[in-house]
């Protein structure tokens, strides 16, 4: 197997806040394989977001800081890459598009400045070579009219066509990786198919590979073909997604599949949903032991003390519960 | 279900709302904003009834409309009987215990600065209880109706969690024991987890209080769960309406359809069609000519394009605007 993509191996995130030192994300790990659309999925704050941004260093250093862990992308630890490396790998290998297309806009900007900027900054190109290519790369999201479209401003264009206008931007150095945290979560469902359908296609186009950070299954289960569930800071669960969605091992995962309401079960009188029980835990209260054990109905004595270790269910799939599979 | 349930809670007729622009000066006066544009549906007692639509699409006007948080354009409401739209302020104000809203996001909608009792008691001292003890007893009440505990009383807003505080907005609206609720959005801005809990408490007191909801959302899934008949909009308009199951089994209107076919299913991890609906909603203050829907339609004609296709029963019970069914 060739090795991947980008290699994260024991990362650990803390904010210092007046309430101490909170650890966000609590020493995961992850690799992300060449052409491979891999899902990060939880709940808010469970660390999926703080988990990407530290991929780039977005962060801000302090309050957050990574306490430990390596991120390896091409034989590099990005955590030792000084200021000036980190900006030249920004866009140019690894790009980024946010939840809210409006606040990554610059709104003072019209949307054709905004993409040659990018294009001047990591190539050879003159103003006039990056402003053709923004149009081409519009043309490649699918934007109507693309040579018009530079010459408009955020606020003239819909949060569908912002986000397609964000898309264009993280592509235009075609980058080998692209995270994508929550691209479609403010976007009406219609748009959300849309935008779906041509990340995948992109992809499949470029070669590229991408880590969607989502809290929606149906999001996993349309685009993703290996998924990680985190908890708390800590991953719970990963494997394949058709299978994980299918045959859920953790108990926290076979919660969120079971609390979306399906298609086709027509409402009957006094039919419920199944819920998870209790509240997402915040930073400065993980509980002890497993810390999703309050929440969950099959809960035993070692929940409460000991904490799980992640285990291999098979070659693909891991799972960090002190049940036996089949028992939930 | 009783003959007294057939008797419509609520009536809607050709409501409309719409937004003038502020007029610049020395500039022409921009054209209005259509942001309802003539809808007409009947909400019985015990009925639970969906709005869905893209954002824009003037749901949640329509529901700020007809409980008189914002005034119409034109267009008649009546709750069970009395039309709200004749009502002078102070009775519309006394009538409000009897009509109330559940709010999507839950810290925006009580005061920061007030303590979780008190906002909970602020119903029963505006509708003329002033018994402090009585009001606090009852607050108290509402909050374990709501699955919080007597704990929570003297808490602040910012110390609840999302779904704690959506808790506290529906105690808030049920505390009058109102008929009707308007749930506008009540789950999307809570974590999926938290969402199955809030759903099944509303259907819950659904059944406990004899509570009639008009539920606004934009998720067809959740919807489904809920509801007994869902009405569809789209640019201020209804184009289709019909029970759950005409809706879900066999929906008429392309826009219905392509808004089932965009949900992606857990199971088989393919969503049901390819979109076949391409753009974006048009701008309500400058309508297209004709169907609305017809830049994106994917079965559109040549009438579509020129004239409006009215609201027509194609079935029992069974609304459609679409030339094509």
């Amino acid at each position: 197997m060739s090795s991947p993509e980008l290699d994260i191996q024991n990362l650990k995130v803390s904010f210092s806040t007046p309430r101490g030192k909170l650890t966000a994300v609590n020493g995961i790990s992850f690799h992300l394989n060449r052409g491979e659309t891999l899902a990060l999925v939880g709940e808010s704050g469970c660390g999926k977001t703080v988990s990407a941004l530290s991929i780039l260093r977005l962060l801000p250093e302090p309050p957050a800081e990574i306490l430990s862990g390596k991120i390896l992308f091409s034989g590099q630890n990005l955590l030792s890459l000084n200021a000036k490396a980190l900006q030249d790998l920004r866009g140019r290998s690894i790009s980024m598009i946010f939840q809210d297309p409006m606040t990554s806009l610059n709104p003072v900007l019209t949307i054709g400045e905004q993409m040659a900027e990018t294009l001047l900054r990591h190539t050879a190109m003159n103003r006039q070579e990056a402003l053709q290519k923004s149009a081409d790369l519009f043309g490649r999201v699918e934007l109507p009219s693309p040579e018009e479209k530079l010459k408009h401003y955020p606020h003239q264009l819909s949060g569908g066509m912002r986000q397609r206008v964000m898309i264009a931007m993280a592509l235009a150095c075609t980058p080998r990786v692209l995270i994508a945290d929550e691209p479609t979560t403010a976007l009406d469902v219609l748009i959300q198919a849309q935008i779906l359908e041509l990340l995948d296609n992109l992809k499949k186009d470029t070669g590229m590979s991408i880590l969607i950070i989502t809290h929606d299954l149906g999001v996993v289960a349309e685009i993703a073909q290996r998924v990680l569930v985190m908890y708390a800071g800590e991953i719970v669960e990963s494997g394949p997604a058709r299978a994980l969605l299918n045959n859920p091992l953790h108990p926290y995962t076979k919660g969120l599949i079971a609390s979306v309401p399906k298609l086709g079960t027509i409402k009957k009188t006094g039919a419920r949903l199944e819920e998870i029980s209790g509240n997402v835990p915040s930073l400065d209260q993980r509980p002890s032991g497993c810390a999703f054990h309050p929440r969950c109905a099959w809960a035993i004595e070692k929940c409460k003390t000991q904490k799980p270790e992640l285990r291999q269910a098979d070659a693909q799939r891991q799972w960090s519960c002190h049940l036996e599979p089949g028992s939930i | 279900m009783t003959t007294e349930k057939n008797i419509p809670l609520l009536e809607v007729r050709n409501l409309k709302k719409y937004f003038l622009p502020e007029k610049k000066f020395l500039e022409e006066q921009a054209p209005p904003v259509r942001a309802v544009d003539g809808i007409s549906f009947t909400l019985k007692a015990g009925e639970t009834l969906g709005l869905v639509g893209e954002s824009g699409c003037g749901k949640s006007t329509a529901a700020r409309t007809l409980l008189r948080l914002i005034e119409p354009t034109s267009g008649q409401v009546s709750f069970c009987g009395t039309n709200l739209f004749d009502l002078k302020e102070t009775e519309m104000r006394s009538l409000r215990r009897k009509m109330q809203i559940i709010f999507q996001d839950p810290y925006s909608s009580v005061n920061p600065a007030r303590r979780i009792g008190h906002i909970l008691q602020e119903p029963f001292e505006i509708h003329g209880h002033q018994d402090k003890k009585e009001n606090a007893e009852k607050a108290t009440q509402l909050l374990e109706q709501v699955g919080l505990t007597p704990d929570h009383f003297n808490r602040y807003p910012h110390e609840l969690s999302g779904g704690q505080l959506q808790r506290v907005g529906i105690a808030r609206a049920i505390a009058l024991n109102p008929k009707l609720v308007v749930a506008d959005e009540p789950v999307s801005a809570l974590d999926v987890s938290i969402q199955a809990q809030i759903i099944n408490l509303l259907l819950d007191l659904k059944e406990n209080l004899d509570i009639s909801y008009l539920f606004i959302s934009h998720d067809m899934g959740v919807i489904e769960y809920f509801c007994d008949r869902v009405a569809v909009m789209y640019l201020g308009k209804i184009v289709e309406l019909a029970n759950s199951e005409q809706i879900y089994n066999s929906p008429q209107h392309p826009y219905t359809t392509a808004l089932l076919n965009a949900i992606p299913n857990l199971e088989s991890g393919r969503i049901k069609q390819k979109t076949s609906i391409k753009g974006d909603i048009p701008n309500p203050a400058t309508p297209l000519k004709g169907c609305a829907f017809h830049n994106r339609c994917p079965i559109k004609e040549k009438q579509c394009e020129e004239e409006i296709p009215p609201l027509k029963e194609i079935g029992p019970g069974h609304l459609v605007a679409c030339f094509l069914k």
